[in-house]
């Protein structure tokens, strides 16, 4: 199913005959990770938090490439105190150019690259599914560590599919009913849509239209009981490709302990209704060196790598970390 | 993981069912806290309704296991021997063997997030929850494949039928923030409830009680088709899931919740259909009680 971008699957629930596993590096070039930064809502600071963990990660060795996958509203470059680039992500969209490497700025940063937002066509804002496809293929087939897509806000189809392939969906909010509504929105829209691919590949579309069509379904647990009684195998494998739906949050600007604490509320919350995992990374304390450092066009781990903020980002590339050597882990083990 | 009509009292509070007194307490702070109106966490994240049903389990909840006396009633209503989870009861057929336990709901990441002890400190505490995510996948997965086979009747409400998925979820945002302010938490043993205008009413409706009849489910369907109500309306002004009301109807005892559920419903459906709450939930309860071959559990107070 290499053809289907933007659906990643968990292993089918067959015993499948044990294929011989690639040698440790896995041949040719192969981005390792992907990591998209969403978030629902505009103005969170989703930018600020890629160019930053894309900072911390180069700074511990790994080749990062930042994409600015923000169609409509780029400005990744800003952030990054980088000049507006020559080459952007609309000559790879439009075939001006080929190859997605190529599109590739120095920000003067060792291992970070920068794939520049589509700056000056409208169309670009808008890819067609066949351009949409290009791009994540050529994303996912980067020779770096990790791929960091910058989202825009809303819940346009186009952010949900960057969303559904990151390894790491990362998902942003700051300590606001606005916020936490539009990620809310957004999560559910990038929830269902999962599901829906995943009962397009596996042929359950007449099955779960005919189960919709009669009830309204609060959960995917109600949906998952209901779809056990018709067909308790498909039932089963949908909860498997569904539990792989794991959003990493992230509380930005918070101020008290009470806005940390949202975070670890919101994992609680959404997995007493909707039965579904969340891992929380942690806050980013609210901090007056981030805007100011926003305001001078430096990234905050340039300017100010001793501060607060700086330092909750450590924090977040640790459990980044954790999450991906904990993941290689079981899939050796599998 | 269970529709939270379905959780037991402790997995609305998300404690042990040995848990100590001071522990009930704690849980239900915390829980007010979360699912509480005002709740930053929780806005915007179900419809009001079942926030408002949440906040009345959690009441519920405390009222029952707070005093000693119903906790034990309640214990023994529980199917299962102290110590396990309550499994649901059995509203359908189980469609099949689910491959992990249902009873394991993920633990790996169940345990801390809610204490907010454990928040103090601004360090990425769940991630070392997640650390071994063969373990945590593992269980979520048994959890969601629990929750598959345990085989829920879907909730009423009727969708339109969207070939589109992502609209099928209910989208309570466009309501102000007011609005979900859950009502005043119906009382789970009401020991006194007024008894809104009882016979008579029903008979203005086209329905005579029998005086001092028992109440059966034929009944309570004849009130509820005297009152020109469908099941589907009782179930939407009642918020009480219609195939509770269709398994009272038919008096299919065993499928419906414990008691003291069961109460509650019973009250909330004779209010509704202007009958006496009292009268029809001990009437329907004392019927329910005779008709099952099990050893009835005690009746609160």
């Amino acid at each position: 199913m290499g053809e289907v971008p933007t659906l990643k699957l968990v292993s089918p629930p067959v015993p499948s005959p044990r294929r011989p596993r690639p040698a440790a590096p896995r041949p040719g070039p192969r981005t390792r990770r992907v990591i998209s930064v969403g978030g629902g809502k505009g103005g969170i600071g989703k930018s600020i938090i890629a160019a930053n963990l894309g900072i911390e990660l180069s700074r511990r060795g790994r080749r990062v490439v930042l994409v600015d996958a923000d169609l409509g509203g780029a400005n990744l470059h800003t952030c990054l105190g980088v000049d507006q680039p020559r080459k952007t992500l609309s000559d790879f969209i439009e075939r001006r150019i080929e190859r997605i490497e190529e599109v590739i700025t120095p920000t003067g940063i060792q291992n970070l690259g920068l794939i520049s937002g589509a700056m000056d066509h409208l169309d670009a804002a808008n890819p067609r599914y066949a351009q949409k496809m290009r791009l994540l293929r050529h994303v996912q087939g980067m020779d770096v560590d990790y791929a960091i897509l910058d989202l825009g806000a809303g819940t346009h189809l186009n952010v949900l599919d960057f969303f559904l392939v990151s390894d790491h969906g990362v998902l942003v909010l700051v300590p606001e009913p606005t916020a936490v509504e539009n990620a809310y929105r957004f999560v559910k829209a990038a929830f269902w849509r999962r599901m829906r691919n995943v009962a397009a590949v596996f042929g359950y579309d007449p099955l779960i239209r005919s189960l919709l069509s009669g009830n309204t379904f609060r959960s995917p647990v109600e949906l998952v009981a209901a779809l056990a009684q018709r067909d308790p195998d498909a039932a089963r494998n949908l909860t498997a490709q569904l539990a792989n739906f794991r959003p990493r949050l992230v509380v930005n600007q918070t101020r008290t302990v009470q806005d940390v604490d949202v975070g670890n509320a919101v994992v609680t919350a959404w997995r007493k209704y909707f039965g579904l995992e969340m891992d929380y990374l942690g806050p980013i304390d609210y901090d007056d060196e981030m805007w100011r450092t926003v305001r001078a066009r430096r990234p905050l781990l340039l300017e100010h790598p001793g501060c607060r903020a700086a330092r909750a980002f450590g924090r977040i590339v640790d459990g980044l970390l954790a999450l991906d050597s904990a993941g290689a882990r079981g899939e050796r083990a599998r | 993981m269970k529709p939270i009509p379905e959780q037991s009292f402790y997995e609305i509070l998300e404690i042990p069912q040995d848990a100590p007194e001071e522990e009930i307490e704690l849980a239900y702070q915390r829980a007010k806290a979360l699912y509480g109106p005002g709740s930053l966490a929780t806005y915007s994240l179900v419809a009001p309704e079942e926030m408002a049903l949440l906040n009345r389990r959690i009441e519920e909840a405390r009222k029952v296991l707070l005093d000693a006396g119903t906790r034990a009633g309640y214990d023994a209503s529980l199917p299962d021997s102290p110590g396990q989870t309550l499994s649901p009861p059995p509203s359908g057929p189980p469609p099949s063997e689910s491959p992990l336990p249902a009873a394991a709901p993920a633990e790996p990441v169940a345990t801390s997030p809610v204490q907010p002890a454990e928040a103090a400190p601004p360090g990425p505490t769940s991630v070392a929850e997640a650390a071994p995510p063969a373990a945590a996948e593992a269980a979520a997965e048994g959890a969601a494949a629990g929750a598959a086979a345990e085989a829920v009747p879907p909730e009423p409400q009727v969708v339109p039928p969207e070939v589109d998925v992502a609209a099928a979820i209910p989208e309570p945002a466009s309501l102000p923030p007011r609005a979900i302010e859950p009502p005043a938490p119906v009382p789970a043993v009401p020991i006194a409830a007024p008894a809104v205008a009882p016979v008579a009413a029903a008979a203005r409706a086209g329905f005579s009680a029998p005086e001092g009849a028992a109440w059966t489910g034929e009944m309570l369907r004849q009130a509820r088709e005297g009152r020109g109500l469908t099941l589907h309306q009782l179930a939407e002004r009642t918020k009480v899931a219609r195939h509770h009301l269709e398994n009272i109807e038919a008096d299919r005892h065993r499928l419906l919740p414990a008691p003291v559920y069961l109460r509650g419903i019973l009250i909330s459906l004779a209010k509704e259909l202007r009958l006496d709450p009292q009268k029809v939930s001990r009437s329907y309860l004392e019927g329910a009680q005779a008709a099952e071959a099990q050893p009835a559990a005690p009746k609160p107070r």
